[in-house]
C-alpha cells in the first residue's frame, strides 16, 4: 500500500526574496527580480544580469551553505519538524568559484552537502542531475515516503551561479542572454521572439514532505499533495534537446502514469522554460503532444524571467510556486513574455495572473545534458489556504 | 530478487585507448573521472537484456573538474584582478567538466537511454546511496536492470590516478562471471556509526567491495563498508548470498 505524501513546510530564498510570500505576491505582481549586478560590470565580463539573492552577502565566503541552510530552517519551522527525524534530499549543484578576502576559493559542492546533511536522519542523498536537480529531489524523496523507506524528508536544492567562472562558462555555451545596456529585468524572456537565454541565478528552495497521515496525527499545516513523478533521459545531446522534445514528454507520461492521471486531469503547468532558443522550442513541442487537443486550454507559467536559472534549485522554488496555485488556484504570468514566438504555442499566461482554479499542476525540469524530471502537485482538501 | 551480474573497473586510460578506440573516440573530450566511469560501464553494458532501457545511476566524482578547469579558475582570478575579463572565453568543454551530470549524460547519449536515471553528487558515501537505489528500483519492479557507475580521481591535476567502477544489477538471474556463481544482493543497513577518517572518493568504495566478493565462499555474506568509504555519519552493511 503506498503511502500518501503531503507538503507541510517550504522557504524560499531567490531573486524576488528571502521568503515564499515573496516569491510568490513578485510573480503575481509580473515583476522581475533580475538585475544588473555592480560586481559584475566591475570584472569586465559580458554577462552582468542576474538574478541574486539580496539578503546574503556576496562577499560571504559560506554563502553556498548561508543560503541552503536558510532555506531549510524556513521549511522546517514551518513544518515544525526537527530535522533529525527527516530524510535529506538535496542538491548543491556544482562547485561554487569566488574570490574570498585571501583570493580565488574553491568550494565543493559536497563538502557543502555534507555540511548541511549532518544533522539529518537519512536517507541522505545529494541529487546531481544538473538544472532537473531539485524537481528530482522532491520526486525522489515523495518516493522514500510513499514506499515507506521513511516517514519525513526536506527535500530541494541550492546553487551559487553568479560568478564569473560559470557566468563566462554559459555564455561560451550560448546558453545565457548577454549584456545588451537594456534593462536587466528583461534579460530573460522565457517563449518569447527575443528571447536569448536565461539569467543565471543564485538561489535555494526546500520542502518538507511527509505522510499524509503522519501530518494529520502532528496537526501539521497540509499546503498540497505530491502525487506523481517521473524522470526519463534524452540520450541525444549534452548541450540542447531533441527539436521534438522526446524525452520531456517521456518524463511527463512518466508522471502522470505514476500518478494515475490521464492528461486531461492536469489544470495548469508550471514549465522549465528557459527562454533558451532550442530549450522553449523542445518543450512547447512536448506539452502540445501530452495535452494533444486539449493544449490550448491548459495554462503554462514559467518562473525564470522573474528570478533566473537558479539550476539545482530552480526545480524546487518551480515546485513551491506550482504547490501555490493548486492551493489557491491562481495560475501567475510567465514574467517578460510578450510576443510568443513561432512555434512555442501554449496557452501562456501573459501580463497578469489568471485565477483558473487549478487543482493539478504539472511541475517540469529539464537539466543541461538531458536528464529530465516532472512532478504533480494537488490541491488536498485539508490544506491551509494561502492568501491570493 | 536482486542479482549482481557483472563489475568491471578501469584505471588505465592508456589501456582504454589500445583497447578500445570506439569507447576512445567517444570519450576522450572528457575529464579523467568521467571516462574511466564510461569505460567500466561499457565494459558491463554488454549483460544487460537492453542497454536503452537500462536504470542508470551515476555517481559524481567527489574530485570533480580537470586540471585544464582549475587551471581557467586561476586564469578567472587573475582577470578579476586585473579587469580584464571581458576578453576570456571559455572552451565550453570546460564548462561540462564542471557540471555533475555529465558521465549520466554521455552514457545515454551513447547508448540511446532513456531510462529512468539517477544523478548522485560529489559527497562522501553517496555510492551506498546508490546501492541503495538500485535495491529500491529492482525490489519495485520498475526497471529489470540497474547499471550503478561511478569514476573519480585522486586530484585534479595532470597525472593524478583515477578509476572508473561499473555494477551491473539485474531481476534476472545470472552467473557473476568471476565467480562463476550466482550473487544475490538481499540488503544494505545502516546504523548510527560516526567517524572523521573518511576520504571521499566516489569509485574507491566500491571497487574495495569487489575483491572482498570474489573471496567469498558459497552462502551468505555480510560485507561492513570500511569507515573511510562512509559518509562518516552511519555505518553500513550489505548482505548478499552466494548461490
Amino acid at each position: 500500500m503506498k503511502r500518501r505524501v503531503v507538503i507541510s513546510g517550504m522557504g524560499a530564498l531567490s531573486a524576488l526574496g528571502a521568503t515564499t510570500d515573496e516569491l510568490w505576491t513578485g510573480l503575481l505582481a509580473n515583476r522581475s527580480g533580475v538585475r544588473r549586478v555592480q560586481r559584475l560590470v566591475e570584472s569586465g565580463i559580458t554577462v552582468t544580469n542576474g538574478g541574486e539573492v539580496a539578503s546574503v552577502s556576496p562577499q560571504n565566503v559560506d554563502r553556498d551553505h548561508e543560503i541552503a541552510n536558510r532555506a531549510i530552517e524556513d521549511a522546517l519551522v514551518q513544518s515544525r519538524r526537527d530535522a533529525a527525524e527527516c530524510g535529506f534530499i538535496w542538491s548543491t549543484g556544482l562547485d561554487t568559484f569566488q574570490m574570498g578576502p585571501n583570493g580565488f576559493v574553491h568550494r565543493s559542492a559536497g563538502l557543502c552537502f555534507s555540511n548541511l546533511s549532518s544533522r539529518f536522519s537519512g536517507p541522505r542523498r545529494m541529487i546531481a542531475a544538473a538544472c532537473a536537480s531539485g524537481t528530482q529531489a522532491i520526486g525522489e524523496a515523495f518516493r522514500l515516503i510513499q514506499n515507506g523507506r521513511v516517514d519525513a524528508c526536506v527535500a530541494g536544492g541550492s546553487s551559487v551561479m553568479l560568478t564569473p567562472f560559470y557566468l563566462i562558462g554559459f555564455a561560451g555555451l550560448q546558453a545565457v542572454a548577454v549584456d545588451n545596456g537594456g534593462d536587466p529585468s528583461t534579460a530573460c524572456r522565457p517563449f518569447d521572439k527575443r528571447r536569448k537565454g536565461f539569467a543565471l541565478a543564485d538561489g535555494a528552495g526546500a520542502m518538507v514532505l511527509e505522510t499524509l497521515d503522519g501530518a494529520r496525527k502532528r496537526g501539521a499545516t497540509v499546503f498540497a499533495e505530491v502525487i506523481g513523478f517521473g524522470m526519463s533521459q534524452d540520450g541525444f545531446d549534452l548541450n540542447r534537446p531533441c527539436d521534438d522534445g522526446a524525452g520531456a514528454e517521456l518524463c511527463m507520461r512518466r508522471a502522470l502514469t505514476d500518478a494515475n492521471l490521464s492528461p486531461e486531469e492536469i489544470d495548469a503547468v508550471n514549465a522549465h522554460a528557459t527562454a533558451t532558443y532550442s530549450g522553449d522550442l523542445a518543450e512547447a513541442a512536448a506539452l502540445r503532444k501530452v495535452f494533444a487537443n486539449r493544449w490550448p486550454e491548459v495554462p503554462v507559467s514559467g518562473a525564470k524571467g522573474a528570478i533566473g536559472h537558479a539550476m539545482a534549485a530552480a526545480g524546487v522554488l518551480e515546485a513551491i510556486i506550482a504547490a501555490h496555485t493548486c492551493a489557491t488556484g491562481i495560475v501567475p504570468p510567465t514574467v517578460n513574455l510578450q510576443h510568443v514566438d513561432e512555434g512555442c504555442e501554449l496557452d501562456h499566461v501573459i501580463g497578469e495572473p489568471r485565477d483558473s482554479n487549478a487543482q493539478s499542476v504539472l511541475s517540469v525540469s529539464f537539466g543541461m545534458g538531458g536528464q529530465n524530471a516532472a512532478i504533480i502537485i494537488k490541491r488536498h482538501k485539508e490544506a491551509q489556504e494561502i492568501q491570493k | 530478487m536482486i542479482y549482481l551480474v557483472a563489475t568491471a573497473q578501469r584505471s588505465d586510460l592508456q589501456a582504454v585507448r589500445e583497447s578500445s578506440p570506439e569507447i576512445w573516440r567517444q570519450v576522450r573530450r572528457y575529464n579523467l573521472p568521467v571516462q574511466l566511469a564510461l569505460a567500466a560501464a561499457d565494459d558491463v553494458i554488454q549483460f544487460s537484456e537492453d542497454p536503452s532501457t537500462t536504470a542508470v545511476i551515476s555517481l559524481a566524482p567527489c574530485q570533480p573538474g580537470s586540471a585544464d578547469l582549475y587551471r581557467w579558475g586561476h586564469v578567472v582570478t587573475a582577470g578579476m584582478a586585473t579587469g580584464t575579463l571581458g576578453n576570456l572565453r571559455m572552451n565550453p568543454t570546460q564548462t561540462l567538466h564542471a557540471v555533475d551530470n555529465l558521465a549520466l549524460s554521455a552514457f545515454a547519449i551513447s547508448h540511446g537511454n532513456h531510462a529512468y536515471c539517477l544523478g548522485l553528487g560529489g559527497a562522501p558515501g553517496q555510492a551506498w546511496c546508490g546501492l541503495e537505489a538500485v535495491h529500491e528500483r529492482l525490489s519495485a519492479g520498475a526497471e529489470e536492470d540497474v547499471l550503478l557507475m561511478a569514476g573519480d580521481q585522486d586530484a585534479a591535476e595532470d597525472g593524478a590516478p583515477g578509476l572508473g567502477v561499473a555494477l551491473l544489477f539485474s531481476v534476472r538471474a545470472k552467473s557473476y562471471q568471476p565467480l562463476g556463481r550466482i550473487v544475490r544482493l538481499l540488503s544494505i543497513s545502516r546504523n548510527n556509526t560516526r567517524t572523521a577518517d573518511v576520504v571521499p572518493h566516489a569509485a574507491n568504495g566500491l571497487a574495495a567491495f569487489l575483491p572482498a566478493l570474489v573471496e567469498q565462499r558459497q552462502g551468505p555474506m555480510s560485507y561492513v563498508v570500511p569507515p573511510e568509504h562512509t559518509d562518516g555519519l552511519s555505518g553500513v552493511t550489505i548482505s548478499l548470498e552466494i548461490l
